[in-house]
């Protein structure tokens, strides 16, 4: 027998705007429907504002991932206007945004993703006292070393921005100021202490070592030794694959990144395709191919959305987010349905990694297929990557002392044309994309990482990314279904940045 | 140098009486406040607020609350008396955030809230309600006589 509940999860650790309808068969999902709840409409407040404007505006989108959406406008206006940006920028601009990653990498995995370990349902698993020593939120081990760790390696962003979150310190033609020596050794010792913290707690070994695994097999012989095993990330696995996190939440097999941290050295204008430090791409899971990615390719679609309904998908180029409530009518959401040609996409971290080559999360794609426990683990798969990075470009840096940090643009630079920029956010693909025309906005638009994943059904009724990945799970318990919180929050979900509105009443009794 | 005391104002003036925080801050703002003292705006940074905890001894924190009292009512509270909301991505309650401010600084100073029971939060209803706006003068008294017993305490 079919029955339809509609599930008000629990996803206050996400955010309050998230629902999930699902259909049930049984205790089985047999349909689901992601709903964005609110609307915010920063794209049409831009319309209209010089371009310079989505730099200061377009950070506010989002709490968390702020830098991204500062270094996408930027991109966006630099393409337009055809401006010159100097290595010294986007080496500036990369650490920020690989700080800002990092940070929301470690604050997900450990705040919000494992505080569902601590569920009744566990309480007589027999590492719960291992998961509660570990995991419980402001208590344990873990917990309080990512709140430490993340707090030290966002002082980078405020070293070159002042601030953060919602800062505004690049512009076109680069950043507002340039490294000096002492900032140089500053970045490096918030890179060290935090790679010292993830060496100890987080893996239990070398970050060389770590990234030296890379293969199905050889993680699982890592994890035999005792110290891996009682890692932060041992024992995450451990725990996630005894409750088959490792055989849930699949999803679409298309994995999309618009390729991670942008070559200081090869990216100027006239700028055409991605040219990042880990490549761009979509990743083919069923056949273990990375095809190049086209960014032309990108469209989305409003059929099941509360939007001014427009046929099929539409570039962001031709896009509108004209808001059109239609509660009684089959549309579900304030979020778009973004499809890369006609095809459904997941983007975020696995995505990034895949696309990237990084050999051991494409053997494990291989051997086990895509899930809950693989799209987590990812992500601090990723987190090393980029401390790795980190170093990289900090030491690049060093050599760029004293090098032009900014190109000032002509000043009809930004009077016509059009521009975008895409980059890897906390949570994956983001995109911007303007038109200006006699030196204002005509058209803006934002593709955020979380559209992609929580997108609803397009034209074609192709369920969006989530709703696959819910859509044929048992539920032990329909009225408390944490089967899907571990698979939504495994997405690191951000609906504020989906639908760009902040929140109901209640959440602001305390002010925050 | 340490300061001595940090005035930390939470809040959200777009939605009626959460602006009270903000509200406070604009009075103390064209005040002379005593030496040693720091005010801040915090607004809805949420954790991002934690370096404020940093680098003073005391912390008064200022913000609007439910389920303490009249509409209106103002109240000097310790930091147990908040409870614990759900952590959020992107913000966590003031409750959380005082429990992280706790586990992870390697120094707490001693912390008091002064707050304000709301009378009406309506989102994007700027604004505050009449007997919120009425307690200002009451919780600046409150935050002065503080200021007045620590000095006098420390003298």
């Amino acid at each position: 027998m079919t029955r339809t509940a509609t599930l008000n999860i629990d996803l206050n650790r996400v955010e309050g705007d998230l629902e999930f309808a699902v259909d049930l068969d049984g205790n089985r999902v047999v349909d689901a429907r992601c709903v964005g709840t609110l609307f915010r409409g920063f794209e049409q407040l831009l319309i209209g504002r010089v371009p310079t404007d989505a730099l200061v505006i377009t950070p506010r989108v989002c709490g968390i991932c702020g830098t991204a959406h500062l270094y996408s406008a930027a991109l966006a206006l630099e393409r337009l206007g055809s401006l010159p940006v100097p290595p010294h920028a986007t080496l500036i601009r990369n650490l920020c945004l690989m700080a800002e990653n990092v940070q929301s990498d470690l604050r997900q995995t450990f705040l919000f993703f494992v505080a569902d370990f601590l569920h009744a349902r566990y309480a007589s698993h027999p590492l719960a006292a291992e998961v509660d020593a570990a995991f419980r939120p402001f208590k344990g081990k873990a917990v309080i070393g990512a709140l430490q760790a993340s707090r030290k390696i966002l002082e980078l962003v405020a070293i070159f921005g002042g601030q953060w979150p919602h800062s505004s310190y690049m512009v076109p033609g680069g950043v507002t100021r340039g490294a000096t020596a002492r900032e140089i050794v500053d970045c490096l010792d918030l890179v060290e202490q935090t790679t010292r913290y993830f060496e100890r707690d987080v893996i239990g070994d070398s970050l060389d070592a770590w990234r030296q695994l890379d293969s199905g097999d050889a993680f699982f012989r890592w994890l035999e030794q005792p110290r891996h095993a009682d890692s932060a990330i041992g024992l995450f696995t451990r725990f996630s694959r005894s409750i088959g996190l490792h055989l849930t939440g699949a999803g679409v097999s298309n994995y999309l990144s618009a390729g991670a941290h942008y070559d200081a050295d090869a990216w100027s204008a006239p700028y055409g395709e991605q040219k990042t430090l880990l490549a761009a791409g979509v990743f083919d899971g069923a056949r273990g191919v990375c095809e190049p990615f086209d960014p032309a390719q990108i469209n989305e679609h409003v059929r099941y959305s509360w939007y001014r309904p427009y046929t099929d998908g539409r570039h962001p180029f031709e896009g509108e987010t004209v808001p059109d409530y239609q509660p009684e009518s089959d549309r579900y959401t304030w979020a778009k349905a973004p499809r890369y040609g006609d095809r459904v996409v997941e983007t975020g971290p696995f995505a990034e990694m895949l696309a990237g080559g990084d050999r051991l999360l494409i053997s494990l794609l291989a051997q086990e297929g895509a899930s809950t426990w693989l799209r987590q683990f990812a992500r601090l798969r990723r987190t090393a990557e980029l401390l790795a990075l980190m170093k990289q470009q900090i030491a690049a840096l060093s050599r760029q002392l004293g090098s032009p940090h900014y190109h000032a643009p002509p000043p009809d630079a930004l009077l016509e044309g059009e521009g975008y920029g895409l980059v890897q956010a906390a949570r994956g693909t983001l995109g911007h994309w303007v038109q200006v025309r006699d030196g204002r906005i005509t058209r803006y638009q934002i593709v955020t990482p979380t559209a992609w994943n929580a997108s609803p059904k397009d034209s074609a009724g192709r369920h969006g990314h989530w709703e696959q990945s819910v859509i044929g799970l048992e539920l032990a318990d329909p009225d408390d279904p944490v089967e899907i919180g571990h698979v939504v929050r495994s997405h690191d979900p951000c609906l504020v940045c989906t639908v760009h509105f902040a929140g109901r009443e209640t959440r602001f009794r305390y002010g925050v | 140098m340490a300061s001595d005391c940090h005035v930390i104002c939470f809040g959200n003036e777009l939605h009626g009486d959460d602006g009270f925080g903000p509200a406070v801050h604009a009075r103390l703002a064209d005040m002379r406040l005593p030496d040693g003292v720091r005010l801040f705006r915090a607004d809805t940074s949420g954790i991002a607020a934690l370096p404020l905890f940093e680098g003073c001894d005391r912390v008064l924190l200022v913000d609007a609350v439910s389920g303490f009292g009249a509409p209106g009512s103002i109240h000097t509270l310790p930091p147990e008396a908040i409870a614990l909301e759900g952590a959020s991505g992107h913000g966590f309650g003031i409750g959380g955030l005082l429990r992280i401010a706790a586990a992870t600084l390697p120094t707490l100073p001693a912390i008091r809230l002064v707050v304000v029971e709301t009378s009406r939060v309506t989102a994007f209803m700027p604004g505050l309600s009449p007997e919120v706006d009425a307690a200002l003068p009451a919780a600046v008294d409150s935050i002065m006589e503080y200021f007045g017993d620590e000095l006098a305490r420390c003298a």
